[in-house]
């Protein structure tokens, strides 16, 4: 738990991460603000505003009286959302960083596809 | 919001020494606020006078709606927990258990069990020769269990070590998700409580100089770090909280920087860091203590 | 818009929290009951021993007459009055903070404290009553030993014995009583001033009396009010002490 980011926005994100990565699935119940706040051992008030966030923004719905649950669709958004984000947070700091190493853009791109090589196949959910 | 105290221009002189001076605050009901402040800033002295101890020389408390001062129905509902807290002769923790329920309605005898095997308190033995920490945690129980809808705990943890503290944070936490009510926590351990914490007071010489939510507290400034120059450039404008140099190197605390800001500062090759609250806190409040070689270096 | 949350319904009466008080008191059991009959046991005890070796070596009747005659000054007894004093002080000390510290106003703690206290004194006053009267019909516990019947304790009658038991234990509390609530108000400085005050006080008076040679006047005045102008006395400073011990808490605060 860093502090760059307010700690409701990091719970938020954290959430957003495990709906990604799909082990929240949609339509299941997510922790109660309780349960988060005595999980990252956190003033409720704080991990209900971070929850409030989601429901903002529409990943997460409440249902009365149960609790809340993450929102059909919400998946297949959160990934558009990122990829849109992903040039400005993921390559821009890329291209920076081997600028001030002096690698050249054929050369980071030789790198980038020796590496993919290596890793294989990514699927999503599979660790 | 709710207000449980409210405060107005509250004074206390001891002699010629104003304790408390000319402070006015109110303390949200059912929220966690943490009365924080460097010893002999005044953090006990406020509570004895919210919990009718001591006596104001001037200004005016309410607690539920009423002077606190005699007024039993008020007093029922408060639990003052203080850190040397002296028990009678031949008292040993059971009696301690014993007897509080007399004096706070909301007592649950069940959580006191709970908590007593939680501290590892020894209930049978004379509290004369218990240890410190023990002690503590008897004092530390008895606020927990009572329920009590205003409940102050004056540094109660400081016997505790550090195993039995995150006990403390997380039964209150708990136990106040379950139970909420109104919490007021002093302390100078602030990191180790920063979270737990929706609403900060800061005392400073017996004034209050910050009295802000946690979060927007924590919002309110940023550290940056990296060449002298591109911090120099970056600070331009700014307000600046707190400077070090080292060799070519610069580490400035800015306030609150909005999102476009930080991403200026990132392609700029500046790193952010974070500024826990107590760093915030103590920049806030250091006004007279002697200044860091560096900061002499980087002052005017 | 802010509001103000009210206070909460309010829970347990005067009556109870009073009671609490006494409750919390009679916690310590063994300070408040059982160690004072234990000394006072002990002290019988010897002197029983004593009693027993001085009628062993005096066999003529009219010796033992006056032996026992010269005990009617023993003052063994009058251990447990100083004790209360003692303990009033003690237990006042430490458990005004504590009370304190458990919610409770200056009020309903010196109510439910002098409550306890008063409570104790009748306890202390009856059985005392019954030891002297045990005394009386023993003939001295068969040895001619007196403790109980000493002359401080006039009366010629168990229950006027009683009612001068119970006014010295009064007198005793809330003597000691007075003295700690002073010393929590005002500290050493405040307890220090009182003494002085009442020391002049009391050389005053004598001086008074002396002056005006008045002493054969106030051992006639003392000796014809009869036991029950004594306890009547005895009572009149009991309750000033009472009203002013509470005139001294109603500012105090715990030592910080």
């Amino acid at each position: 738990m860093d502090e760059s980011r307010p700690i409701f926005v990091q719970i938020a994100e954290q959430i957003e991460n495990d709906i990604v990565a799909g082990t929240l699935a949609e339509e299941t119940q997510v922790p109660s603000t309780n349960e988060f706040a005595a999980f990252y051992r956190i003033n409720p008030a704080t991990a209900g505003k971070g929850v409030n966030l989601l429901v903002d923004s529409g990943v997460l719905y409440k249902k009365r009286g149960i609790g809340m649950f993450v929102a059909s669709g919400s998946r297949a958004r959160l990934l558009e959302k990122r990829r849109k984000t992903f040039a400005e947070e993921f390559i821009a700091p890329l291209l920076g960083e081997a600028a001030s190493l002096d690698i050249s853009s054929d050369e980071l791109l030789e790198l980038i596809q020796t590496h993919a090589q290596r890793m294989g196949p990514q699927k999503v959910g599979e660790k | 919001m709710t207000s449980v105290i409210e405060v107005a221009h509250l004074t206390k002189r001891f002699g010629d020494l104003a304790a408390i001076d000319d402070v006015s605050f109110r303390v949200e009901e059912n929220a966690i606020t943490g009365l924080l402040g460097r010893n002999g800033a005044g953090k006990t002295t406020l509570m004895q006078l919210l919990t009718g101890q001591q006596f104001a020389t001037s200004g005016t408390i309410d607690v539920f709606g009423a002077n606190p001062v005699e007024n039993a129905d008020v007093l029922q509902n408060v639990c003052f927990i203080k850190e040397s807290q002296k028990y009678p002769d031949e008292f040993r923790p059971k009696h301690v258990f014993r007897s509080a329920p007399w004096f706070f309605p909301h007592w649950d005898a069940e959580f006191a069990e709970q908590l007593v095997e939680d501290f590892r308190v020894p209930a049978n033995r004379p509290i004369k020769k218990l240890s410190r920490g023990q002690v503590s945690s008897v004092g530390v129980i008895v606020g927990l269990a009572s329920r009590a809808p205003l409940t102050f705990f004056d540094e109660p943890y400081l016997g505790l070590d550090a195993v039995a503290r995150q006990i403390f944070y997380d039964r209150l936490l708990q136990d106040y998700a379950e139970h909420p009510r109104t919490i007021l926590l002093s302390t100078h351990l602030i990191d180790e409580v920063a979270n737990l914490l929706e609403h900060v007071l800061v005392i400073d010489d017996g004034r209050v100089v910050i009295d802000e939510e946690a979060d927007v507290l924590r919002g309110s400034a940023t550290t940056i770090a990296g060449t002298r120059a591109a911090v120099a450039a970056f600070s331009e404008g700014r307000e600046v909280l707190h400077a070090e140099t080292i060799g070519g190197l610069s580490s400035v605390t800015l306030e609150a920087l909005s999102p476009s800001d930080r991403a200026d500062a990132a392609a700029a090759g500046l790193e952010l860091a974070p500024v826990s609250l107590q760093q915030l806190i103590i920049r806030k409040t250091t006004l007279t203590a002697p200044a860091t070689e560096s900061e002499m270096e980087h002052s005017a | 818009m802010t509001t103000t949350a009210l206070t909460p319904p309010s829970i347990a009466q005067a009556p109870s929290r009073v009671l609490a008080v006494l409750r919390l008191h009679f916690a310590s059991r063994y300070i408040l009951i059982g160690a004072p009959w234990a000394i006072m046991a002990i002290i019988f005890v010897v002197n029983l021993a004593v009693w027993a070796i001085i009628f062993a070596s005096v066999s003529s009747p009219t010796d033992r007459a006056e032996v026992t005659a010269g005990l009617q000054w023993s003052g063994a007894s009058l251990y447990l009055f100083v004790w209360m004093s003692i303990v009033a002080v003690q237990s006042i000390m430490v458990s005004f903070p504590f009370a304190l510290g458990y919610g409770v106003t200056r009020r309903d703690y010196y109510l439910g404290t002098s409550l306890t206290y008063v409570l104790l004194s009748v306890g202390y006053a009856t059985v005392l009553t019954l030891l002297a009267g045990i005394e009386q019909a023993t003939d001295g516990w068969g040895l001619g030993g007196q403790m109980f019947n000493a002359v401080y304790f006039a009366g010629d009658t168990l229950v006027e014995r009683f009612f001068v038991f119970l006014a010295l234990l009064l007198f005793f509390y809330f003597s000691g009583a007075l003295g700690a609530t002073v010393y929590l108000r005002w500290k050493q400085p405040g307890l220090l001033a009182a003494f002085a005050a009442l020391g002049v006080l009391i050389v005053g008076l004598c001086a008074l009396v002396t002056i005006s040679q008045s002493w054969q006047r106030v051992f006639e005045f003392a000796t014809s009010v009869g036991t029950g102008g004594l306890v009547a006395l005895l009572l009149i400073p009991t309750a000033i002490a009472a009203l002013t011990g509470y005139g001294a808490l109603r500012r105090a605060t715990p030592k910080n």
